[in-house]
């Protein structure tokens, strides 16, 4: 428990170390967290897309206008 | 027969084969990032004694110092990249250039923050205008500059040639910059402030260093393929690979 | 077809034009002196009247109010050209596009920065700047002034093709602009001190040689990709 005590007092420096590596990491998650959640959007608003087209095709065929 | 790494790299700049070789890779590069990174802290953290001088607070240095040469490093590569996009005309180029500049900015963020922190205790300033600093913080506002003209274009590919140039142009400056804030330095002579008084350091402070140095390398490889990944998918919206994809994910 | 005409001549009547177009529209080119007199008129309201305080940073004061004055003006170097269409004549013509935009600059320069340079006496009487230094003042502003204007044009020319560009102008462009910056203001302030300042203006003037022949070449580049849709 004292080594455990020791280590987070980095010496007394510990409001400058911990802060720098909470950063770093904040900021990296971050950054890896962005482009998973573009991801998915990007494929939702695919699969939006095709299916408006598929339904757009089923209804071509029988070509008379639509019923009102 | 030597043609074949030119063939392959033709292969692979085609976005359909990237899509894969990325996602293949990106695990990958991920995990050992990671294990790399999980390495380095406890060598850093722990096992590495403090600093004669600078107690623990020099602990810094395995966070703040990789991440100063990352943005660099990015740098580079979006120029590269940028290069080859203007003058090859190759849609995976810009994209590669325009998906590295917010993990460059990140990392460019990284040291200016650490870097302050850091600077607190040792020099008793969060700030100084030092040759170093000013450059750095001059390689953010490039970094923002051609992120931010990337997304002022309506077309994207067009956007991406424009802040490919712009990254270009960067390069350039970037040498004038430092060697007239260098000299600014000398004519001020404020603050001059060495970080490393001594020039050796020691085996157990250079392992963990030169160990996160790669896990962040790693780390970009990683960022960069699931961004590219993520941008191919948007820039192709139209084609059938992509409409595969998109129904294969559809049950997740 | 009729023969093309020759460069020289084209380059004349490219600068001919510019010239007339910023005669006919006068009030614009008061504006950005306006501007860098009403900012200069502010330092001593917000920092106090004394005479040694604002000596010390006039220099810096005068170089930056007129890259901000010139800031402002660079955003309509090329805009009108772009609504009208000409520009896309010029990217067509047979003389050679780098040499055409030159001499662009060169009339923004004249419309532009040469007023700015002619009140900077006036700017620095204003703060107290000791006469002896300002030869030195306007010599840096003479080299200064032009690299701005060229590193600005190829800025300018890349964010052609879009709708918002003032402030992401100004983003891209200070940065660049650093060393400019720092080696114009430092020789006025070794001026200032009695020092030798021969070495910042050589190397402004050497910048200076780089960026007329380079950047016309970049800025023909980057009106290529921001006009090529």
């Amino acid at each position: 428990m004292n080594a455990l005590q020791h280590f987070l007092a980095m010496g007394g420096y510990a409001a400058y170390v911990w802060p720098a590596y909470a950063l770093f990491f904040v900021v990296l998650i971050a950054d890896t967290v962005a482009p998973r959640l573009r991801r998915h959007q990007v494929l939702r608003e695919l699969r939006a897309r095709l299916a408006r087209q598929s339904v757009r095709q089923e209804r071509k065929p029988p070509s008379t206008p639509a019923s009102p | 027969m030597s043609n074949w790494i030119p063939l392959w790299l033709h292969r692979l700049s085609s976005p359909p084969t990237f899509y894969r070789f990325a996602g293949t890779l990106q695990p990958w590069a991920m995990t050992l990032a990671l294990l790399l990174g999980a390495v380095a802290l406890y060598g850093g953290l722990v096992l590495a004694p403090a600093d004669y001088q600078q107690g623990d607070a020099y602990r810094i240095i395995f966070i703040h110092v990789p991440s100063a040469w990352m943005g660099m490093f990015i740098y580079a590569v979006m120029g590269v990249a940028g290069f080859i996009a203007l003058v090859w005309r190759i849609k995976l180029a810009e994209v590669v250039a325009m998906q590295s500049a917010p993990i460059g900015a990140a990392f460019t963020f990284i040291t200016l923050v650490t870097g302050s922190l850091w600077g607190k205790p040792m020099w008793g300033t969060w700030w100084t205008w030092d040759a170093r600093l000013t450059s750095e913080l001059v390689l953010l506002f490039l970094f923002l500059g051609v992120i931010g003209l990337y997304h002022a274009f309506e077309d994207r590919r067009q956007g991406a040639r424009a802040a490919a140039f712009l990254a270009i142009v960067g390069v350039i400056n970037v040498p004038i910059v430092h060697f007239s804030v260098n000299w600014w330095n000398t004519l001020h002579q404020g603050s001059t402030v060495n970080v490393f008084g001594k020039s050796t350091m020691s085996w157990d402070m250079l392992w963990p260093l030169l160990t996160m140095t790669l896990a962040t390398k790693c780390y970009y490889a990683a960022s960069l393929f699931r961004r590219v990944r993520t941008d191919l998918l948007d820039l192709e919206g139209g084609k059938d690979w992509v409409r595969q994809i998109a129904e294969s994910e559809a049950d997740r | 077809m009729a023969e093309h005409p020759g460069v020289a001549t084209a380059c004349a009547a490219m600068l001919r034009r510019d010239l007339t177009l910023a005669w006919r529209r006068r009030g614009d080119i008061a504006m950005p002196v306006l501007y860098a007199l009403i900012v200069t008129m502010l330092f001593p309201f917000a920092l106090g009247p004394e005479d040694t305080l604002l000596q010390r940073i006039a220099g810096g004061v005068i170089l930056v109010t007129v890259l901000l004055a010139m800031l402002l003006a660079l955003d309509a170097m090329f805009s009108s050209d772009i609504e009208d269409g000409s520009l896309e004549q010029l990217v067509l013509a047979p003389q050679p596009l780098a040499l055409l935009l030159g001499m662009k600059i060169l009339a923004h320069w004249i419309t532009t920065a040469l007023p700015l340079i002619v009140i900077a006496p006036l700017m620095a009487a204003m703060l107290h700047l000791p006469g002896a230094v300002i030869p030195v003042l306007l010599l840096a502003l003479l080299l200064a002034t032009p690299l701005l204007s060229l590193l600005g044009a190829v800025l300018v020319a890349l964010t052609a093709g879009t709708r918002r560009s003032g402030m992401l102008l100004a983003l891209m462009l200070l940065p660049l602009c650093v060393p400019a910056v720092i080696f114009a203001a430092g020789a006025v302030a070794a001026a200032q001190q009695g020092l030798p300042w021969l070495a910042p203006i050589a190397w402004l003037a050497a910048s200076l040689a780089l960026a007329v022949v380079l950047a016309p070449l970049a800025c023909a580049a980057a009106l290529r990709i921001a006009l090529d849709a």
